[in-house]
């Protein structure tokens, strides 16, 4: 018995001891090791390359996509809302929810990345990508500025350096700052550059293109100012270097597996029906591009929804607009040549108006249709004897349907002239879209108090 | 750190050479003194400490007592415990005294260590196994609903296996995990929803889709002997950072130890699930606008059903007897217009519930084995909840002073699960949005494989489409294990080391099949996520009494470990129909995700008690985390606690009014830690959405996309503070047959750890930093009485308790934090409001008195005699939040039949009842009924034909908004009559109209017969059988409740923080059960 006793007490002796060596030895740091904390999923860096596709794809589905395009589109009366959200739209009412997704997307996905890249391709003295960044920093700005007006831009983009509630620029130095952006990418995109521009989805890394859509914007910026300081030399002077063909154009590609943003709308929402008034003014020439911006109604024909009338069986967006592959567009060749017709034509050189509007016109059936319909061209177009303002922004607004700009160039230049719509909640129709939820929430000391959204943007005067 | 390891070290080594004793073997017998009979299954425990036995059938039981001056505490339930120094004695025979109530239990606390509740300086609760076993519940979360104060339950819908939400004493993280840990025979488990379990379809939200169940149901109810909750910061601080939110410990059922034959327990049930409350809806108005029938219209108003017939034409594939005309019409048939019953899709859910546990033991080993099967059908067709549960928990003597027991289960739990929620193939959805002229339920696919709806193939999925082609299965199989060795070194100095796993692959395929209104092209997804946590205690614990005085200390060390790996491939755009498999579409996309962290921790714990009066009880613990940066890795935070048992006073002692009374105060500071991943900024894979579509990912066009994080991450990180407080006192009558206990608590959570939403001009959505403030205090109160006993007996047990969660502050420039719902409306965290506050849009109010401004402009596009929705910043509607929750058990015993029923009241909170706002503007629903108008040639209405019961007058006064924006009150009263019309419905009436939310916010009070229970159990059996009971239980048999909608227990978002939402909930159940329970 004692024995045993004893060697007991020995085993339990060893057995403490070795618990308390347990407990020493697992206190062992390599436990605690901090690179646990290191998400394996995602890299601490990317390169340049990895950033260039993503701000292309925010670009082209957000900020040229639904939550802008629809309730721009329906206000211009190109399209209607015929349900939902889309329907209280079609009635004037947004809010600063539904802008909410948008707004961010804005800053966190387009404008960050870029200027990211911005930084990143300066560090890596990589000019030509320098200048891919500032053109897509400067695309994004004019449509955030040209939709909300001032917005922030000096003192954004700095959480990271502790800013987190930006002050806003003023529409005019937001303005300043996309001329400058753009003059300094066309000098950086014209460098040489032995890395080249990687994984660019709009135009495959092709820096001539890129050039000539800078350019493109800058005639664009020039003429979007023309009611407050327009400088139609300059934009003219710009147009002699943009973009110079339909294949210039500058699309944001959409394939079977990323459609479309408009197409996906349609198909989870369905709530967008294309508007009989601008089928009325496409009718009223039997023009060649119909069957591409409105999609068979279930009479296997064209049909508009009046304004605000819930018309459930007009016709769906066409193939044109809203195909899986249908691209977004950020400027386009046929619109350069818009802008060149208008700076011609307010400027007095009313030759060179009508050619480029007539190439103009030509373009948009190019593009939209795929051929140039000559008959059509000479019925219509290219007879045409007295130019007027009034047809040189209806045959633009006809070429950019789905698009932002016929919302910039009504505000603009009054044209059409629009009537308010039935069951209308405001006096006047939008002429500006409300910052987001987030930001006057979060950020409510700067954004600018805007009593409505029938305000006008400062270059609309 | 490593100046405290050295004294401990020190202390140990020293410990180690001072041990001289060895263990004392220490036998008995307990009887009942009520008849002299031997006490089987008696727990017999070294007070103290972790050591116990329990008696064998003859009520003998042996122990091994590391010190022959050792107390040994006997309880046994129903038996008043009795304590008994043992004084040098070996052989120690008890006699127990029925109590009146079970009055001096023995508790499971913190790391498993048992102790008497009269020395507790903190509230516990215990929910015992009869109880988990007959509520029939598949996820015991849903079984203590009821049973405890402080504890708030909510389960998401009614669907088989729905998550439940749970919190203990509020909220005290503001975006992060709120709910309790849950700790099964010392091993933390998994045991909530996690993000991880949603499929990766949902991407980031949970508004839309399937909600996975939570953890927690994959235990058997049936193998657990007691789960006792703690509350507060000074009952938890021995779990340190992962039990900010309290803790269930769960002690499962053991083997008995001694000579005893095998023992089997059979238990057999059958239940039916019935849909407990639907929101009403109307049949009078036939599918159509403006009073017309137009077949495929997303409305409901069209005409009077009373005036229609049908045009027989055959050829019209969506409705057999043709399309809707006039019955004045020419083509009409006369035969009269059909009205469906949306709800007939409804159907009785039934769940078949075995249990089969086997409890053997002799002297040297015990074990206790257990299988079940459960197999549970919903309400909604095809939806399917399924687990089957083995067990095994065994444990032997190594030597007389080793012992090793092994608790080991396995689970499988599957699931099919139908689409819910806002999403055009939730089933909800199409239901209640279905035109009630439709017959849905007259087929749901045409011969070409097209879509039979009542949108003529658009809109919303037929609900029988959804529930028959799409959803999700999911299927769990999880182990769960520990194996805890046990050593008595010396009468003063006994270790143990508890290690186990808890390890679970998920494996899910979720299917959307082409045609579906939410993917017309089809697609789906196959997901396996594997899941562990590791953990190991080593505990250390001392023991001496010197005097009056008894002092036991506890240190340890544990361990733990957590992580995840999801892989999921994901196909859209499938070729051949009703083929599910990955390699069906050319658009595939694949994914791993990964996620994990560790900590570590050193803790002490001191108990001393003075004569069986005053217990004080301190903890020290320092946690270190592998989330936190590295130059703050750890954290060190202390609690005590102190009971004062003041009926051992000389004068009021065995006092028969007051026969038990203690008051009781605790104190902690405990913390917690940042989410993995929060310490460095980072680039994720980029894709762009805008939340009406699927948005787009990459790989895009052939290339890869990353972008920066939208949360910024920050090195300087600090540890989350919670400070607790609690005072109380546990109060017993009339020779303990009436007890009451009463607590109050306040908790102060400060530098909350949380991802801050910033303007996104910053570049970022959010900064994860530490901001914010949070309070919850509140009064709990427990009545316990037996107001009848012998023959007829009567116990009432009630539970009252009052929670005031208030967000205190958010980081600098943040009023309000997202937390669940909608763009409008949604539930936030807002700094000086109740956590879970509904915030949306409002109608425009006078200025002065708040009332709501009726439209008085006729120049205005708003129609007059009507309100009108304030599009401004939204404001606050309500508090998600009850004002106080109550429920009281009574229980009748009449020889062997005994009655019991509980009611559930909750009074208070809102909710936003998003379902009633959105079939208002499709006409659907029952309120629209009263909706028809008539108007004289000069435009106005026509009071002489319009019924009466379709005017209406709005409470408010008349007003409008001036052109500028600002509001204009004329101060008079509103007479105006007008007609809730379609244009009403279309227009502020509903949410898609442009109404404001808080149109829809309807309180979400109730009073439920949350559980009733007959059950009899027969006298004396034959040989064969030890006892046996038969018993029906019905669950939620009877609500009340002001909410118009669904059963309002009930979320959108299933068992998240976010709650308060309804926006085509799935309905609540109610349910019967009867079971048979035998003992052989």
């Amino acid at each position: 018995m004692k024995k045993i006793n004893f060697k007991n007490h020995w085993m339990r002796k060893a057995t403490a001891l070795l618990m308390v060596v347990v407990l020493l030895s697992s206190c062992e740091q390599k436990w605690i090791d901090p690179e646990i904390n290191i998400d394996p999923d995602s890299p601490g860096d990317v390169p340049i390359s990895l950033l260039l596709p993503a701000i292309e794809q925010a670009i082209g589905f957000t900020l040229l996509g639904n939550d802008a395009v629809r309730p721009t589109n329906i206000w211009m009366q190109l399209m209607d809302g015929v349900d939902r959200q889309s329907f209280t739209q079609a009635r004037y009412q947004i809010t600063p929810a539904d802008m909410d997704n948008y707004w961010g997307s804005m800053y966190t996905d387009a404008l960050i990345n870029a200027k990211i890249m911005m930084d990143k391709a300066v560090e890596q003295e990589t000019p030509q990508n320098e200048g891919v960044a500032k053109v897509l920093l400067a695309c994004s700005l004019g449509i955030g500025t040209d939709l909300f007006g001032d917005i922030p831009w000096s003192d954004a983009l700095k959480g990271g350096e502790g800013v987190i509630q930006p002050e806003f620029d003023s529409q005019q130095e937001v303005y300043n700052t996309i001329f400058d952006l753009l003059s300094e990418a066309i000098n950086d995109l014209g460098q040489d550059d032995a890395l080249g521009i990687l994984q660019d989805v709009i135009f495959d890394g092709d820096a001539d293109a890129w050039i000539a859509a800078a350019y493109a914007l800058t005639a664009r910026a020039h003429l979007q100012l023309s009611e407050v300081n327009g400088d139609f030399a300059a934009a003219l002077s710009a147009v002699d270097n943009a973009i110079s063909s339909v294949d210039g154009d500058m699309l944001v590609p959409f394939d079977a597996a990323n459609p479309n943003p408009l197409q996906q709308f349609m198909q989870y929402r369905t709530d967008i029906r294309m508007c009989q008034t601008l089928l009325d003014e496409l009718e009223a020439t039997s023009d060649p591009r119909i069957p591409f911006y409105f999609a068979e109604d279930g009479n296997g024909g064209y049909s508009g929804s009046e304004p605000t009338s819930q018309n459930g069986d007009a016709s769906y967006p066409g193939p044109f607009l809203a195909s899986q592959t249908s691209p977004t567009v950020i400027i386009s060749y046929a619109e350069v040549k818009f802008i060149e017709a208008e700076a011609a034509f307010r400027s007095g050189a009313t030759g060179r108006a009508l050619t480029a509007y007539q190439e103009g016109v030509a373009a948009s059936l190019e593009q939209v249709t795929g051929a140039v319909d000559a008959d059509w061209m000479a019925d219509n177009i290219d007879g045409e004897g007295s130019l007027t303002l009034e047809k040189i922004i209806m045959q633009k607004r006809h070429a950019l349907v789905g698009q932002l700009q016929p919302f910039s160039d009504w505000r603009r230049t009054g044209i059409p002239a629009l009537t308010l719509v039935p069951g209308a909640t405001k006096t006047e129709i939008p002429r500006r879209l409300p910052y987001g939820q987030g930001e006057l929430i979060y950020n409510p000391d700067n954004v600018p108090a805007v009593a409505s959204v029938i305000d006008p943007v400062w270059w609309d005067q | 750190m490593k100046r405290f390891v050295f004294v401990l070290s020190l202390l140990l080594v020293v410990g180690i050479n001072l041990m001289q004793a060895q263990g004392v073997q220490v036998t008995g017998n307990v009887t009942s003194a009520e008849d002299g009979s031997a006490l089987p299954g008696v727990s017999v425990v070294v007070q103290g400490t972790t050591i116990g036995a329990v008696t064998d059938f003859e009520g003998n039981y042996s122990i091994t007592v590391p010190d022959a001056s050792a107390t040994l505490m006997f309880s046994f339930v129903g038996m008043n415990t009795q304590t008994v120094a043992l004084a040098g004695q070996s052989v120690v025979d008890v006699v127990l005294e029925t109590s009146t109530l079970a009055l001096d239990e023995v508790v499971v606390t913190a790391l498993g260590m048992t102790r008497s509740e009269k020395s507790l300086g903190y509230s516990v609760q215990s929910v015992e196994s009869e109880e988990l076993s007959k509520a029939n519940t598949s996820d015991i979360v849903n079984a203590i609903s009821g049973r405890t104060a402080g504890v708030n339950i909510t389960s998401s819908s009614g669907m088989p296996g729905a998550s439940v939400f749970m919190t203990i004493r509020g909220a005290a993280s503001i975006t992060g995990n709120n709910q309790p840990l849950f700790v099964v025979d010392g091993m933390p488990i998994h045991s909530q929803r996690g993000d991880a379990d949603n499929t990766a379809r949902t991407g980031g939200s949970t508004v839309g889709r399937e909600g996975s169940s939570s953890r927690s149901i994959d235990l058997n109810p049936e193998d657990i002997a007691s789960i006792t909750v703690l509350k507060g910061g000074a009952a938890t601080a021995l779990y340190g950072l992962r039990a900010a939110n309290g803790a269930l410990i769960i002690t499962t059922k053991q083997g008995a130890a001694g000579k005893q034959k095998m023992k089997v327990d059979f238990h057999t049930s059958v239940g039916w699930e019935k849909v407990s409350q639907l929101p009403p809806r109307q049949d009078q108005f036939v599918q159509g606008f403006d009073g017309k029938w137009i077949g495929g219209n997303a409305y409901s108003f069209g005409p009077n059903v009373d005036t229609m017939s049908y045009d027989g034409d055959t050829d019209y594939k969506w409705d057999k007897y043709g399309r809707l005309v006039g019955q004045s019409d020419p083509s009409a048939t006369g035969e009269q217009a059909r009205m469906y019953d949306a709800y007939d899709f409804f159907q009785t859910g039934m769940t078949v519930n075995n249990r089969l546990g086997v409890t053997a033991g002799n002297d040297i080993a015990s074990y206790y084995f257990s299988v079940a099967d459960l197999e549970q059908t919903g309400v909604v067709p095809n939806s399917k909840f399924g687990r089957t549960n083995v067990r095994l928990n065994s444990s032997a003597k190594l030597t007389k002073w080793a012992k090793i027991g092994t608790n080991m289960s396995y689970s499988n739990s599957r699931a099919h699960t139908i689409q819910a929620g806002s999403n055009t193939s939730g089933v909800m959805l199409g239901l209640l949005r279905s035109t009630p002229s439709f017959d849905n339920s007259a087929g749901y696919e045409f011969p070409d494989g097209t879509q039979r709806n009542y949108r003529n193939g658009g809109g919303y999925d037929n609900p029988y489409w959804t529930a028959n082609k799409n959803g999700v299965d999911e299927q769990y199989n999880r182990f769960i294990g520990n194996v805890i060795l046990n050593f008595n070194f010396t009468d003063w100095f006994s270790a143990s080391y508890n290690v186990g796993l808890d390890t679970y692959t998920k494996d899910t395929k979720d299917i959307d099949a082409i045609g579906s209104r939410n993917l017309p092209q089809g697609g789906m997804e196959e997901g396996l996520m594997i899941s562990r946590i590791f953990n190991s205690d080593l505990l250390l614990n001392f023991h001496k009494t010197f005097g009056d005085f008894d002092a036991s200390l506890t240190v340890g060390h544990n361990m733990y470990s957590t992580g995840y790996k999801r892989l999921y491939g994901d196909a859209i755009g499938l070729e051949i129909p009703e083929y599910y498999q990955l390699n069906n579409s050319s658009d595939n996309t694949t994914g791993v995700y990964r996620w994990g962290y560790r900590t570590m921790a050193v803790f002490g714990d001191l108990q001393l008690s003075f004569k069986d009066m005053l217990f004080l009880d301190g903890t020290l613990r320092n946690d270190w985390a592998t989330t936190m940066p590295e130059n703050n890795l750890s954290a060190l935070y202390p609690s005590a606690s102190l009971g004062f048992v003041f009926t051992e006073v000389g004068a009021l002692k065995g006092n028969s009014i007051l026969s038990f009374g203690k008051i009781r105060g605790s104190w902690a500071n405990t913390a917690n830690i940042a989410e993995p991943y929060n310490t460095v900024p980072a680039y994720v894979a980029a894709g762009a959405g805008d939340g009406w579509t699927n948005g787009v990912t990459f790989p895009y066009v052939g290339t890869t996309g990353f972008e920066v994080a939208g949360t910024l991450g920050g090195a300087e990180l600090n540890h989350e503070n919670m400070r607790s407080f609690e005072i109380g006192a546990d109060l017993r009558f009339i020779n303990n047959r009436i007890s009451l206990d009463v607590s109050y608590f306040n908790n102060l959570n400060t530098d909350l750890l949380l991802s801050v939403p910033v303007a996104e001009s910053s570049g970022y959505n959010a900064i994860y930093i530490n901001a914010g403030e949070m309070e919850s205090k509140g009064f709990e109160l427990s009545l316990n009485a037996t107001i009848l006993q012998g023959d007829f007996g009567w116990e009432i047990f009630a539970n009252w308790s009052t929670i005031d969660n208030t967000v205190l502050s958010l980081a600098e420039g943040v009023e309000s934090i997202f937390l669940g719902g909608f763009t409008v409306p949604q539930t936030r965290a807002v700094a000086g409001r109740s956590y879970g506050s509904i915030y949306g849009e409002d109608w425009y109010r006078d200025p002065d008195t708040n009332r709501i401004l009726i439209n008085d402009d006729p120049s205005d596009a708003n129609r007059d005699g009507y309100p009108m929705t304030n599009t401004g910043p939204m404001v606050p509607l309500g508090d998600t939040n009850p004002d106080w929750t109550a429920n009281i058990t009574n229980t009748f015993s009449y020889k062997g039949v005994r009655l019991s029923f509980m009611f559930d009241i909750k009074k208070g909170g809102v909710m936003y009842n998003g379902t009633a706002f959105a079939m208002n503007y499709f006409g659907t629903h029952g309120r629209t009924v009263n909706r028809e108008v008539y108007y004289t040639p000069e435009g106005t209405i026509d009071f002489a034909k319009t019924p009466e019961e379709n005017l209406v007058v709005f409470d408010g006064v008349y007003g409008h908004v001036a052109d500028d924006g600002s509001v204009v009150s004329s101060g008079i009263e509103n007479v105006t009559p007008v007609v809730l019309d379609q244009d009403w419905y279309q227009g502020q009436g509903s949410n898609f109209g442009g109404g404001p939310s808080a149109a829809s916010i309807e309180p979400s009070d109730w009073v439920r017969l949350r559980e009733l229970t007959l059950g009899y159990t027969f006298p004396v059996q034959r040989k064969i059988f030890q006892s046996a009971e038969l018993y029906f239980t019905g669950r939620n048999l009877w609500l009340s409740t002001p909410y118009t909608g669904v059963d309002p227990e009930s979320n959108l978002e299933g068992g998240v923080n976010g709650q308060g939402m309804d926006y085509f909930n799935m309905p609540g159940t109610k349910s019967y059960t009867v079971g048979l329970k035998l003992t052989f």
